[in-house]
């Protein structure tokens, strides 16, 4: 697998540096634009130049899929926590995770938006929280009452022992009011819309 | 496509790999807790083109005709995920040996995600 991983290395410096290359002496006028045009021209000229420039293509584009599927799996195998069990292996992926801890907004009502981020390490579970709360949270209750709460859900749910560390920020504190205005705001606006528009009560006959 | 292959006096019995990974997918959704089978990114680029037929699990067949089988799912909310990848393993083990006699080695398990049960009420 190394050898796949750095033969793909190679090539994508190799396209690259080649696309480099090829715009530097364009701009030093070392190829004049009628020399590039005779060379495509000649590539389209006969059958064979023809089909080694499409097979080329056809290539390229196979070995570009393969490396951006190793390089995709790659990571989606990274992000995973994984256990064995006697019938074989069970990965549960961080998203997964994401999605449990997501879930959790809807038991504690005073949080209005919850985003997860999980990361799987030697030291453990690390979960960062991103909070959006109402104004009426009584904040070091709820922060200690969702560590505890999502723990225990990670506990329960994915039957670990490893040490989970929960860090809490909050982003921001929505009040009632807050959403009051915004919605009266929203209102006035659509009717003085309805209101400036001129001729806007007759239908077309 | 590789298939499982037994001979017998009358002939051969071919087993498409796609009929085992079809059973290990009925199994996997008889399980009480799995919400539907996983997608992958092949699946995702066949769905875009209408074609649906294509199934995320991923059947290997070794040199020694034993099978591992790869499983993507999706958990419902509330339940156990070790056990209910466990009891998935035994049902698709059990369901592929008993209906095809294969020798299963492997039944691993990708849990892709959570998602809340629609249909019934919570399970606790």
């Amino acid at each position: 697998m190394r050898f796949f991983t750095s033969l793909g290395i190679i090539f994508y410096a190799t396209v690259l540096i080649i696309i480099g290359a090829g715009l530097i002496i364009y701009s030093l006028n070392m190829f004049q634009p009628q020399q590039i045009g005779d060379f495509l021209i000649y590539l389209q000229s006969g059958l064979n130049t023809r089909l080694i420039v499409g097979l080329s293509g056809l290539l390229l584009i196979l070995i570009s899929f393969s490396f951006a599927q190793l390089i995709l799996g790659r990571f989606q195998s990274e992000k995973t926590i994984a256990f064995t069990t006697p019938s074989g292996e069970v990965t549960v992926a961080l998203t997964a995770v994401e999605d449990l801890i997501r879930r959790i907004t809807s038991l504690l009502p005073e949080i209005r938006e919850l985003r997860p981020d999980v990361i799987a390490g030697k030291k453990g579970i690390m979960v960062a929280l991103r909070v959006i709360l109402k104004s009426e949270a009584n904040i070091p209750e709820l922060t200690a009452r969702l560590q505890e709460l999502t723990k225990s859900k990670i506990q329960s749910a994915l039957g670990i022992e490893e040490q989970i560390n929960i860090r809490i920020h909050i982003a921001k504190i929505v009040t009632s009011e807050e959403k009051d205005k915004k919605r009266k705001s929203q209102q006035l606006e659509t009717s003085d819309q309805q209101a400036s528009l001129p001729y806007s009560g007759y239908g077309r006959l | 496509m590789h298939r499982e292959e037994s001979s017998l006096d009358l002939g051969t019995i071919k087993i498409h790999k796609n009929v085992i990974a079809s059973i290990a997918s009925l199994a996997a959704t008889e399980i009480d807790g799995v919400k539907k089978i996983g997608k992958d990114f092949k699946m995702g680029l066949w769905e875009l083109i209408g074609k649906k037929s294509y199934s995320s699990i991923k059947v290997l067949i070794d040199k020694n005709d034993e099978v591992r089988v790869e499983l993507p799912l999706v958990v419902k909310y509330n339940y156990n995920v070790p056990e209910v990848a466990n009891k998935v393993q035994e049902n698709v083990r059990n369901a592929l040996e008993k209906m095809t006699n294969l020798t299963v080695r492997n039944i691993n398990v990708a849990v892709q995600g959570i998602e809340k049960d629609d249909t019934s009420g919570r399970h606790d």
